[in-house]
């Protein structure tokens, strides 16, 4: 198993650091999955997450200028480790103003990430400052609950508000309850509500425009004010409104009813899927 | 410092966080007010301090302090194989660059090259931390000398604070070590004041545990017990000495407790002679500590930071001078401040 792979470019190391920070937000421990196309941060729907999973997925070409790999053998051409993401994000962090940045897989003492970063010094000497993050490497039989997980068909597929907006509304509401609803239809209304004994609080958004369904049946049995609604835990939302930093160039959110909300992002070329399942 | 125009020495402690806030407000200080006095009143065991402003303002500050014994460390610095002097940003850059929450730091030299580590966990699983390591040129330190091929551990915290304080000043830090085990001094000089701080260091002993405690306690290990405090231990090659010894005029006292690791090697601990024999005259020499008296714990602490003071010529009393005041203590000790 080998890995190497270097950036050289500031603006793409930038881009890296951003999804790695978002990805330490959303998850505390994460499995990389690194082919030969791509590199992929998966969080897999185990009771420690709640059920919540998460696949993040990048072009290594467009990050990387050098990239190699050798999978675990010719036929399963992949490597998966897990890691704790804080660890590379902060390892990412020091990489600011970098000339360079290598990351490879190494074994000193144990299996790590090693993390190389060239900087240019207050002395303009350049440095060179190495981190080594402790990774697992997780076996073949393993790999079969870290696949891509398959969209759901979901009865209604709306375009997402400001997720800024959505965050500070969400955030407000955790205050009064545990349990949200989330709820959208065809005509581009998306509503959070919470309920209490005491109060009920309804936020609206309107006007927000619904993607076009692949399904044609689902579409045309639908009446459009019809609302599609999960109950989900309201802490998982906020999480995931809060790994959010920077306005993603798409953002959707599926809905299939009483099951799961899926939300399907796009950051410049970097695609973000989030599952939330619906509260039992 | 006088009380009735008999020149004595003050060995006391104050409560950190009580000075602080006297001193806090630089802007204030430095436009409003004329002149500081500071008194001690050994008789109500307090230190007065005055501030007359503009206006005929005058404030006091009525401080406690409690009497403190120092101990006298007796480290020559100068005969350490590694010297190495460096302008403390370079370092507090790098320092940044740690990723890890580690508590220890390593530094590691040859001749050629000087290596900057957060120590490396034991421990085989995800949650360790990251181990981070880079390198720095001799050419960037303003004196290298490295006459031992080593590496030291020690509190990296303590290692923040000592940079940080050394930034303040503007003074070049100097470090000063031998082989693992050994003390540490980082030091700066200045016309003011010279400071020394202390740290113990990891000795290669194998029976090393980690520390159980929190913050102020960096380095510890399974101790065989320290000699009584009466009787002085030799400190490795070097002599009895005078470390340097400084006045200081305004001295911010900070306490950085360490643990000796390895009796032999560590720092070595004299008891001065009571306090009552000093006859030495020092101005402020005010010095914070923490309880000594080892009790049954295996585990020493000192201060490391002292400011001595200096004289022209050595004093011929009986005691020693107030040169080092360093202080061992108990663990545990809150130290508010």
């Amino acid at each position: 198993m080998k890995f190497r792979a270097k950036i050289v470019d500031l603006a793409c190391l930038n881009h890296f650091t951003r999804v790695s920070n978002m990805i330490a937000k959303l998850a505390k421990t994460c499995t990389l999955r690194i082919s030969p196309e791509k590199l992929n941060f998966i969080l897999s729907d185990k009771l420690a997450s709640g059920g919540v999973s998460m696949w993040c997925e990048l072009e290594q070409e467009n990050i990387f200028s050098e990239f190699q790999m050798e999978g675990v053998s010719a036929e399963n051409n992949a490597i998966y480790l897990e890691l704790t993401s804080e660890n590379l994000s902060r390892a990412l962090k020091t990489a600011q103003n970098a000339r360079a940045l290598k990351i490879k897989l190494t074994n000193k003492h144990f299996p790590c990430l090693t993390v190389s970063v060239e900087l240019l010094s207050s002395s303009s000497s350049s440095r060179i400052v190495t981190h080594d993050i402790p990774i697992k490497v997780i076996p073949r039989r393993l790999w079969k609950d870290l696949q891509e997980p398959s969209v759901p068909d979901s009865d209604v597929s709306i375009y997402l508000p400001a997720l800024k907006t959505m965050k500070s509304v969400v955030e407000k509401m955790k205050n009064i309850s545990n349990h949200l609803v989330i709820e959208a239809n065809l005509n581009g209304e998306l509503n959070l509500k919470i309920e209490t004994e005491l109060v009920c609080v309804t936020t609206h958004f309107k006007d927000l425009g619904n993607p076009l369904l692949s399904s044609e049946s689902a579409s045309q049995s639908r009446h459009p004010e019809d609302m599609a609604e999960v109950h989900i835990d309201i802490k998982k939302l906020l999480q995931f409104l809060a790994g959010q930093q920077v306005t993603p160039t798409k953002a959707v959110c599926n809905i299939v009813s009483n099951r799961i909300v899926h939300f399907d992002l796009l950051l410049e070329d970097i695609s973000l899927q989030y599952f939330i399942p619906a509260l039992s | 410092m006088r009380d009735n125009d008999i020149p004595m020495n003050l060995n006391c402690k104050l409560a950190i966080k009580s000075i602080l806030p006297i001193f806090r407000c630089l802007n204030y200080l430095e436009k409003s007010v004329e002149k500081c006095k500071i008194v001690s009143r050994l008789d109500k065991c307090r230190v007065v301090f005055q501030f007359f402003c503009k206006h005929g303002i005058k404030r006091t500050h009525n401080v406690y302090f409690q009497d403190s014994q120092p101990l006298k460390i007796l480290f020559e610095k100068s005969l350490c194989a590694n010297i190495l002097m460096i302008r403390p940003r370079l370092l507090t850059e790098a320092i940044v660059l740690l990723t890890s929450n580690q508590e220890e730091v390593t530094f590691s030299v040859t001749p050629g090259n000087f290596c900057l580590k957060s120590s490396s966990g034991e421990s085989l699983d995800l949650s360790s931390s990251v181990y981070s390591e880079m390198s720095f040129d001799p050419e960037e330190f303003d004196f290298f000398q490295v006459g031992l091929d080593t590496e030291i551990t020690f509190c990296f915290k303590e290692l923040k604070g000592i940079l940080s304080f050394s930034e303040v000043m503007h003074v070049p830090l100097s470090i000063y070590f031998d082989f693992p085990g050994k003390p540490v001094v980082l030091s700066m000089d200045d016309m003011l004041l010279e400071a020394n701080f202390i740290l113990a260091t990891l000795s290669d002993h194998p029976s090393r545990v980690s520390s159980p405690q929190s913050q102020s306690l960096c380095l510890s290990q399974a101790l065989r017990r320290t000699e009584p405090t009466q009787s002085s231990a030799q400190v490795g090659q070097s002599q009895a000495s005078q470390a340097p010894e400084s006045i200081s005029r305004a001295a911010p006292k900070r306490l950085f407790p360490k643990d000796p690791l390895d009796s032999s090697c560590a720092t070595e601990t004299k008891r001065a002679s009571t306090n009552q024999d000093d006859i030495s005259e020092v101005p402020e020499s005010v010095v914070s500590d923490m309880e000594e008296g080892p009790g049954p714990s295996q585990l020493r602490k000192f201060s490391c930071m002292f400011f001595g003071a200096v004289s022209s010529q050595q004093q011929e009393y009986a005691s020693h001078p107030l040169d080092s005041l360093a202080i061992a203590s108990d663990s545990e000790e809150d130290v508010s401040g």
